[in-house]
């Protein structure tokens, strides 16, 4: 088993927490962050990330709007609740603590 | 030249080569059967819709109205498998070993190979609770086959229903898509249906595109099926009836009848049983040269020699109380207590031996697996 399998498991975790980073920079929809994560280890597909954003919508983190398109019929636009912002406020501190103990670790 | 289809896809309509079609709803069966017990389902499949309509979108033009099949089977990789937290990875890809393994309970070569067997209900395309469906997967034959035999088991002993019931109950049913997979051991992927659509597999259900002629049918069929039931017992009945000079003391002997053929019952559900726990009989060790299964049809058919003339030999008398009047009475209460005190004997009987009860249904489809080898064996050998 390579190292990418490895973190499979865990990047499969981390995804909620990228998406709620990628949302709260605009408002976008789901192409948008297909793309974003696309250029990343993260990369996946469209059959993971809706039930992923309806499950984080039920949960009142994210909301959505629908807007028109240019081409073709209106998109649902996410953006985060202040929940969501709260969130995500809260993992990344998380994660920087988790870094911190990744670095210090086994040194002396 | 090939066939077109138009659908509805988010709203618009579409119009896709038969293939393509095929492909994409059973990519869609999938996904709803996969989301069956996510509280967003409705939300989520719709915005799988609105997505794959958004894909198709795009390889049209002004001249090109239909999507082909191989458009329609690149946007549904795209799409990926539908995944949630809740039912298990199953990624197409690099991804899918780890997950692969922890889906199939750790045996090695899961995610790849053909999958592992085991015995389900399967409720798609069930007349009852899907045993019958669940044994013809599992054994790869013709689900019709299985229902025949297990009439023909009830119509001759009258112990299918029992059988049936009992499988019912112990049998766990296929929920996940990976249960279903493991119930006729073809792994389960989204390519793995492409494919099988592809292949035909699905044709027999263009017949019934439509879930209320399906559900039409099958009440029609269900109702032909209880009326020459009905029709057999009556001709039976009647026959009996007619032909047997009838003793006003017969009434007599129907408990006594009840009483050996609960006794018969309740023996031959022991051997059973102890033939597939321990592969003895009650006790005694079959001949080496004797597979287990090939005693159990013995025992099913002494079974049958035993029981059949009680069986008859207590109709008679059934209908030997018809014609005499009072003091039958008693003889048909006592009758109806010796078949309960049967019945709950059994009961307590399963649940005092309830370990070997399960070790020997655990071992039932191995045995049957093997018997269905050297049956294949002994005919491709003549």
């Amino acid at each position: 088993m390579g190292v990418n399998e490895k973190f499979s498991a865990i990047r499969k975790g981390l995804l909620e927490f990228l998406v709620l980073q990628i949302i709260s920079a605009e408002k976008v929809y789901v192409a948008d962050i297909l793309k974003q994560l696309s250029a990343t280890e993260f990369a996946t597909q469209e059959g993971t990330l809706y039930p992923l954003l309806s499950r984080m919508r039920r949960e009142g983190l994210l909301d959505y709007e629908w807007k028109e398109s240019e081409a073709g019929p209106p998109r649902k636009y996410y953006q985060l609740t202040s929940k969501g912002r709260e969130q995500l406020h809260e993992t990344l501190e998380y994660w920087s603590q988790i870094n911190g103990t990744v670095k210090k670790l086994g040194q002396k | 030249m090939n066939k077109v289809i138009t659908i509805n896809l988010g709203g618009t309509a579409w119009q896709l080569e038969e293939g393509g079609y095929d492909a994409l709803r059973v990519y869609l069966e999938t996904a709803a059967a996969r989301l069956a017990r996510n509280p967003d389902r409705d939300e989520i499949l719709s915005d799988i819709e609105r997505a794959i309509a958004e894909k198709f979108r795009a390889v049209l033009s002004g001249y090109k109205t239909v999507v082909e099949t191989r458009e329609v089977e690149t946007a549904l990789k795209q799409m990926g498998p539908i995944e949630t937290e809740t039912n298990g990875p199953d990624n197409a890809g690099a991804e899918s070993t780890a997950s692969g393994q922890k889906s199939t309970a750790g045996q090695p070569g899961a995610a790849t190979g053909p999958g592992p067997r085991r015995l389900y209900r399967i409720h798609e395309g069930a007349m009852l609770a899907g045993v019958c469906n669940g044994i013809a997967a599992y054994m790869g034959v013709d689900p019709t086959l299985v229902r025949l035999a297990f009439v023909l088991l009830t119509v001759f002993w009258g112990t299918g229903v029992l059988v049936y019931v009992i499988m019912a109950l112990v049998i766990p049913e296929a929920v996940s898509p990976e249960e279903k997979a493991a119930a006729s051991g073809t792994p389960f992927t989204a390519q793995e249906f492409i494919r099988r659509a592809k292949e035909g597999y699905y044709d027999a259900m263009k017949g019934f595109p439509d879930r209320n002629a399906r559900r039409m049918w099958k009440r029609q069929f269900k109702r032909e099926m209880r009326a020459h039931a009905a029709q057999w017992r009556w001709n039976w009945h009647s026959y009996w009836a007619r032909r047997v000079a009838v003793h006003p003391g017969m009434s007599y002997y129907l408990p006594v009848l009840s009483l050996l053929l609960g006794i018969a019952t309740i023996l031959w559900v022991c051997a059973l049983v102890s033939l597939f726990a321990t592969g003895t009989l009650l006790g005694f060790v079959l001949p080496t040269d004797v597979p287990v299964w090939v005693a159990a049809i013995i025992l099913l058919i002494a079974y049958g020699i035993t029981v059949g003339p009680l069986k008859v030999a207590r109709r008679i008398c059934y209908w030997g109380i018809g014609e005499s009047k009072g003091a039958s009475s008693l003889a048909v209460l006592l009758d109806m207590i010796i078949r309960i005190a049967v019945v709950v004997l059994l009961i307590l009987l399963a649940v005092c031996y309830l370990p070997d009860i399960h070790h020997a249904i655990q071992t039932f489809p191995e045995q049957a697996h093997q018997a269905a080898d050297s049956i294949s064996a002994w005919w491709n050998r003549k």
